[in-house]
């Protein structure tokens, strides 16, 4: 197959197009678009790429606005630090995003893929704009790939690739501060590779998969890998709008001045510019990862002809045969309400979080001491201060059988922002009044009032009888 | 749909290159599509990792298994252990009981771990631990035997003093010890009255 014969290639739906008969791969190569949601989406995606930059830099309360801190276990989000024993928060907020991605697939088809994936975000408005500004447009890409060796070519290459590296490591950088926070990624940096080998070979080892990815792998990983595509067909139905090109408008294709013909042109234009390389005018396909380059590109061609806009367009197939498109529907409604309760449910948890953390125990030995006079239980008691702000405790018994106390708790325990701290927690019942076997509460209090935590504890001794 | 025949590739509703499997169930063909070459050359690559991560785990144990790390790291905690504890004799004991920066760490672990037994100074307390300030050894007036006692809990497990070591490690038992004996003085306690816990021992 010559390479003339390759860019002729035309999309079809018996196989994916980037791959070529022989298993090799069709490299893409789609042309400039620019429009409406081109710009919009653009927007978007400077947006995003600001705030996954700017996230580790933002401090609230003296820590990262994200900072999952993985060597200490804490996990700072937006001023809020969680412990580890509190990630069983994490399935709410997975759930309840996944379900989130559920109802807008149900709703609008792939707009995660389109507008906010990394996947899309990065090659399309940073590694594609970079190969766009050294190598030129489509046509001159084509012609460099075909080209022979020379200084020219090899200085482009050299240069693209130079800068693709750059820009991962940048990505790998970034998202290695999300874990380690900024200050320790630069001690890190500075520092010599060897003594940093751990950091050194993941970073390495991190940017040399992001390369990868973004300047050869591409699309594959929407098409092969990537399990969300494949699960759209069970999440959308005939009313879920989707870039759809209009059938019944368009078809059939004819030249201008055509007789008979539809709107379609048949000017190639929405195959030109498809970073999956298909043709949206066989319908929706796995590929499709709803970037409405296509859309731009149709209505561009519209304008010049003079016939209406939306030939491509955001449309249900409902819509595409002239009938309203329902958003209230079972589907929507029942995964709207998952995303509800899942939603629910993390705000209340993460409402419940408390500022700190206590675990009750018993320290080593006899479960139980008998002196002459008292009966005593040898706990100890754990306690993790959660925020960066010294704090203290109050530490008291609740629905204590009669005479019981506690030692030495008489003043409140301070701790250091993060500190975590066990002391012993001696329970003491004299003889005369011990009854048996009781359950009480520890009580752990913030010095203000307005944190407590209960944990239930039991008192044990032997049999009273032994006393009579 | 026909049932299989010599011609099937040369259809016309298939595209130019594409083959069919020799196969059709009810009426269902396939296209025989080569996967693509990259997935090919990762398959290629993890058969070939596998052969090499088993010779090097298996054959040639060229990597110190998990369980080995864990022993020789633990046998390394238990080394420094013993070199901590070997160092520890009554003329050093005393001479940190000496030392102020000592003495203060040691106040600390006091403060925090036993003070709710043995009272705030050394007084005894109510949570029932004997008091260490009225120059009575239960279990020996040697800098060494308290120590131990510390270290290792009571000899009298009926009495409720745990075994600390695990919880503060060998340094901050020396150092709680430390400060115990800065209360004190060697003279005085090598007068000591002969301990009853021993006595009973004996």
């Amino acid at each position: 197959m010559t390479k003339r014969a390759s860019q002729a290639k035309r999309p079809n739906l018996d196989s994916v197009t980037t791959i070529n008969q022989d298993g090799s791969r069709f490299f893409l190569h789609p042309s400039d678009v620019s429009g409406r949601y081109v710009a919009a989406r653009r927007f978007a995606a400077i947006l995003l790429i600001a705030v996954y930059a700017g996230l580790p830099w933002i401090r609230i309360n003296g820590q990262p606005a994200v900072f999952l801190d993985l060597f200490s276990r804490r996990f700072h989000l937006f001023g809020i630090t969680f412990a580890a024993q509190e990630i069983w928060l994490a399935f709410f907020f997975i759930t309840g995003l996944a379900f989130l991605l559920f109802f807008t697939t149900a709703l609008f088809g792939r707009l995660w893929c389109g507008w906010a994936c990394p996947q899309t975000v990065f090659l399309e408005h940073v590694y594609r704009r970079v190969e766009r500004w050294i190598e030129g447009d489509a046509p001159a890409r084509r012609r460099l790939d075909a080209a022979p060796v020379s200084g020219t070519k090899v200085f482009k290459r050299v240069l693209k690739h130079g800068v693709f590296i750059l820009v991962s490591g940048a990505i790998a950088h970034l998202f290695l501060a999300y874990f380690v926070s900024i200050p320790q990624l630069y001690a890190w940096m500075t520092a010599s590779p060897r003594e940093q080998f751990g950091a050194f070979s993941f970073m390495a080892v991190s940017t040399g998969i992001l390369y990868f990815n973004f300047a050869w792998f591409r699309e594959q990983l929407c098409i092969v890998i990537c399990p969300y595509g494949r699960l759209q067909s069970a999440l959308i139905d005939e009313h879920t709008v989707n870039v759809a090109y209009d059938e019944r408008r368009g078809e059939p294709r004819g030249k201008l001045g055509t007789e008979g013909a539809g709107d379609c042109i048949d000017c190639n234009r929405c195959v030109q510019v498809c970073p999956t390389g298909i043709d949206i005018r066989q319908g929706l396909q796995l590929e499709c990862v709803a970037c409405t380059a296509c859309i731009d590109a149709c209505d561009a061609v519209m304008d010049k002809v003079g016939r209406p806009r939306g030939l491509i367009r955001y449309a249900s197939e409902q819509a595409l045969e002239g009938k309203p498109t329902r958003l209230l529907r079972t589907r929507t409604v029942v995964y709207g309400l998952f995303m509800l309760a899942g939603i629910a449910v993390m705000l209340f948890s993460f409402s419940r979080v408390q500022p700190f953390e206590a675990t009750v125990s018993r320290m080593t030995g006899q479960p139980y001491f008998l002196t002459e006079e008292v009966v005593r239980n040898q706990l100890q008691i754990r306690l993790v201060n959660k925020r960066n702000e010294t704090a203290a405790f109050r530490v008291f018994l609740e629905d204590a059988p009669p005479g019981m106390q506690l030692a030495g708790w008489g003043e409140a325990m301070q701790l250091e922002p993060y500190e975590e701290r066990t002391r012993p927690f001696i329970l003491v019942q004299p003889r005369e009044q011990y009854t048996g076997r009781a359950r009480l509460d520890i009580v752990v209090e913030s010095e203000d009032g307005r944190n407590r935590l209960r944990r239930r504890a039991e008192f044990v001794g032997p049999d009273p009888r032994v006393f009579q | 749909m026909s049932s299989p025949d010599k011609n099937r590739q040369d259809r016309d509703d298939i595209p130019p290159g594409a083959t069919l499997r020799e196969h059709v169930y009810d009426g269902i063909e396939e296209y025989d599509q080569r996967l693509p070459n990259w997935w090919l050359w990762t398959l290629y690559i993890t058969i070939i990792f596998s052969a090499l991560y088993w010779i090097v785990w298996y054959t040639f144990r060229a990597v110190p298994s998990d369980e080995e790390r864990v022993t020789a790291a633990m046998q390394e905690i238990e080394a420094r252990r013993f070199a901590m504890v070997g160092e520890i004799d009554d003329e050093t004991l005393w001479a940190m009981s000496n030392n102020p920066n000592v003495i203060a760490s040691g106040r600390a672990v006091y403060r925090d771990q036993c003070a709710f037994c043995h009272g705030d100074d050394l007084g005894g307390g109510m949570g029932g631990g004997l008091p260490l300030d009225d120059g009575i050894w239960k279990w020996g007036h040697a800098p060494v035997d308290i120590y131990s006692v510390v270290r290792d809990g009571s000899p009298d497990p009926t009495k409720g003093m745990q075994a600390w070591e695990r919880e503060l490690g060998p340094r901050r038992v020396a150092e709680v010890t430390a400060y115990i004996l800065s209360y004190h003085d060697s003279d005085s306690m090598e007068t000591a009255p002969d301990s009853p816990g021993r006595a009973s021992e004996r």
